[in-house]
């Protein structure tokens, strides 16, 4: 390795206990007009906080029987979660809550108190497009390859995978891909970091990494990094915390994470701290939000910063929860 | 996972200590907020409740919160079970019920029919009972003069509702042009228009948000919600549920208009690529017809390149003729018909191009790494072992990348090690002796 043309002064480093401080004030805001304006996100928003202080090393700090109260209490009686009861039901929430569950080993608070996996599984499983092989997000018909990677994530966990017509999912995927290496939102679309997760992860799950070009779409996703350290999504576009995971845990599933440098992305992802009040912003100096503290950490953890747990590049959730669950 | 809606994007951080007034000002928003929400919460649970209350409720919340997407829901559902002219023709969207309702029935039958629906607008023909309005007309074949008046008024009134609804949406998307929720609503509209509305009709107003789909673009050349978005209403207006014919010419004209207006668009080049192959068939392209294309694009985007060699965006297109010139046969290509010798000679070219390029920007590393790419690719077509001359140049360019490039160095080691470019170097031992040392 070269020198870092850009060393950091010594002192700058991972704000552990700002940022545990700074999760666990999310719920307390209630009176900032923008807390009520995010509700339907509040079950991802869990996910989020609850990933990242198990990634810190403080799986404790949220309680977890009014975690368990809070995820039932958003789900309807077809199986499916909204994003706070309230809410109707949608892929992207059934997803948080089946994550959140398994990280926190809830499973069977799930068959006891609330509609039980096979429910859950039935409702994600009809979301399918039968005829192309791809997921709506809900009722209402939306579709795009961050529903497919959800219901591969969700059910894989809940192992239920066997409901959904798996084939016709991976060639959904593999339309999608495109010239570059990458893959996009829909067959036709421009390669696109945050797809080019999802449908990765989704390969990965169905165990046909065999249909990605490799090298290719390892050397889309190297060009990402800028000279500021940190990563775009799309070429020719500024950089942005939240791909330190999109593009980093694909490099990770395809083995060529060496394709970046890993010591100027930490420092970028270090600069981008709330160093006092905690949380991580998109690009130094602005404001910080869950969602981006989340990928600055898990961006951290696929990079070995020391202190942190390893994340799983598949999943984005604990190693240990993965490993408890699927025994991989 | 989930979108990123709701998180900070490019907002500068500032203090986050309000002021006594500021705090009771937030007090007062989130009161009325929450007492909006509630009446409309309540609403939606009592029996029998006016669909055209509801409706009101949501245009006042959706413009405090446009992704609130279970008031996008409630939304609709007021307009299919109460608002238009009839209930929905083709889902049994119109029996689910919204999560405000107390006794919460949503049926897992709606969610399983309904994801097809919502290719109901490019499929060519769409099982029952999706068939809709001219289903209708065709189940019955002698309509009495009051049915087809009562039909003729109910169509308006929808066109009417519709037209409500698309321009209700547009200062939301303006102000939210990333939000989710907001284009999965007006592309809900706008199947509705399909089953409810003449083929003109409909056809009219998809026409109309073709246009908008522009003005997006021209606010944000980048928006790929807006490029996935006009992707679809393109294809859909093509389909044979508006009649429709191939719009592949006007398409690639587009892509040349906002290439012009900024050459560094990744998008607008990405969707040209993906117009390509259709433009040539329906040109009826033959064998010379193609090569010229070919030769036309390669030098629209040297020009190109001559101007911003930085621009990634121009060497992803490129990349994508040149792997035109050196896939094999059958791919859906430029030039099908190429010989091995043509490929030969387009690549040689390619090579010659980068090479003069240099002379302008030595020290752009992506004509180097497209040198070296190109390089492998010729010695590939030939099915040969780089020349000495060739490896020379290979080392050379590698130790440019080094140079020019270290963040990439793991990618340029792993390089160096597939081609075994460190033994092809004359004279120097085996064994991983760095290339720079020589």
């Amino acid at each position: 390795m070269t020198q870092n043309p850009k060393k950091l002064p010594e002192k700058l480093q991972l704000a552990t206990s700002a940022h545990v401080k700074y999760i666990q004030s999310l719920d307390t805001r209630k009176d900032e007009y923008d807390y009520w304006l995010t509700e339907h996100l509040r079950l991802n928003g869990l996910y989020w906080g609850l990933t990242a202080l198990h990634l810190l090393g403080e799986p404790d700090t949220l309680p977890r029987p009014e975690t368990i109260d809070f995820v039932l209490s958003c789900q309807h009686e077809n199986g499916g979660f909204g994003a706070a009861p309230g809410h109707d039901a949608h892929m992207l929430s059934t997803v948080s809550a089946v994550q959140i569950l398994a990280t926190i080993d809830a499973f069977d608070e799930l068959e006891s108190r609330g509609k039980g996996k096979a429910q859950v599984g039935k409702y994600i499983a009809n979301l399918q497009n039968r005829q192309t092989g791809t997921f709506a997000g809900d009722e209402w018909g939306e579709e795009d390859t961050r529903f497919l990677y959800g219901a591969f994530n969700a059910l894989s966990l809940l192992g239920l995978l066997r409901l959904v017509d798996v084939d016709k999912a991976v060639s959904h995927i593999a339309a999608c891909a495109n010239i570059d290496g990458g893959y996009g939102v829909s067959p036709g679309a421009e390669s696109h970091s945050g797809q080019i997760f999802t449908c990765v992860a989704a390969l990965t799950i169905a165990g046909r990494q065999d249909l990605i070009d490799k090298e290719r779409l390892g050397r889309w996703l190297s060009e990402r990094q800028t000279a500021s350290g940190g990563l775009n999504g799309r070429p020719e576009k500024m950089e942005d915390v939240c791909y330190s995971w999109w593009v980093l845990s694909s490099l990770e599933m395809i083995g060529k994470t060496h394709w970046v440098d890993k010591q100027q992305l930490i420092n970028f992802i270090l600069r981008c701290q709330d160093t006092e009040k905690g949380g991580i912003s998109d690009r130094p100096g602005d404001m910080v939000d869950v969602w981006h503290t989340l990928f600055g950490i898990t961006g951290l953890s696929l990079l070995d910063y020391p202190g942190l747990e390893p994340v799983d590049e598949v999943y984005c959730m604990p190693k240990s929860a993965i490993t408890r669950i699927l025994g991989r | 996972m989930a979108d990123q809606g709701g998180s900070q994007h490019g907002i500068a951080r500032t203090s986050r200590v309000r002021t006594e007034a500021q705090r009771q000002s937030d007090l007062d928003r989130i009161q009325k907020y929450k007492d909006l929400e509630s009446q409309l919460r309540s609403l939606v649970q009592s029996q029998g409740a006016d669909p055209q209350e509801i409706y009101t409720l949501t245009t006042r919340l959706l413009r405090l919160n446009p992704e609130y997407y279970t008031v996008w829901n409630v939304r609709r559902r007021a307009l299919i079970s109460g608002l238009f002219s009839r209930p929905s023709p083709g889902s049994s969207c119109s029996k689910a019920s919204s999560s405000f309702s107390a006794s919460d029935t949503t049926t897992t039958s709606t969610a399983a029919s309904s994801p097809s629906s919502s290719t109901a607008a490019t499929r060519p023909s769409p099982p029952s009972p999706t068939a809709g309005r001219s289903g209708t007309t065709l189940d019955n074949n002698t309509p009495s003069e009051n049915e087809n008046k009562e039909k003729e008024k109910n169509e308006e009134e929808d066109l009417k509702l519709l037209e409500t609804e698309l321009n209700f949406t547009i200062p939301l998307l303006l102000e939210s042009p990333k939000c989710y929720w907001i284009w999965s609503y007006r592309l809900w509209l706008l199947r509705q228009a399909i089953e409810r509305l003449s083929v003109a009709a409909a056809k009219r107003i998809w026409e109309a948000e073709l246009k908008l789909a522009g003005k997006m673009l021209s606010k944000d050349p980048r928006n790929f919600h807006a490029w996935g978005y006009r992707r679809h209403v393109v294809e859909t207006l093509e389909s044979k549920a508006l009649n429709g014919t191939s719009l592949v010419e006007q398409e690639f004209a587009y892509t040349t208009r906002m290439i012009e207006s900024k050459l560094s668009n990744f998008s607008a080049w990405h969707s040209r690529s993906k117009l390509i192959p259709r433009l040539l068939d329906e040109r009826g392209a033959d064998e010379n017809a193609r090569r010229g294309f070919l030769d036309q694009e390669l030098g629209y985007i040297r020009r190109a390149l001559n101007v911003g060699p930085e621009d990634q965006s121009l060497w992803y297109y490129h990349q994508f003729l040149v792997l035109n010139i050196v896939s094999p046969v059958g791919h859906p290509t430029i030039v099908p018909g190429f010989s091995l010798e043509d490929r030969v000679t387009y690549m040689t070219r390619e090579l010659e191009e980068m090479k003069d390029l240099l002379e302008d920007y030595d020290d752009e590393k992506l004509i180097y790494e497209a040198l070296l790419e190109y390089t492998l690719y010729l010695c590939g077509l030939e099915g040969r072992k780089p020349e000495p001359e060739e490896r020379d140049d290979l080392v050379k360019w590698l130790t440019k990348l080094k140079e020019l490039d270290p963040m990439r160095n793991g990618r340029w080691a792993d390089l160096e090690r597939d081609q075994a470019l460190t033994e092809l170097l004359p004279g120097v031992e085996q064994g991983g002796i760095p290339i720079l040392q020589r």
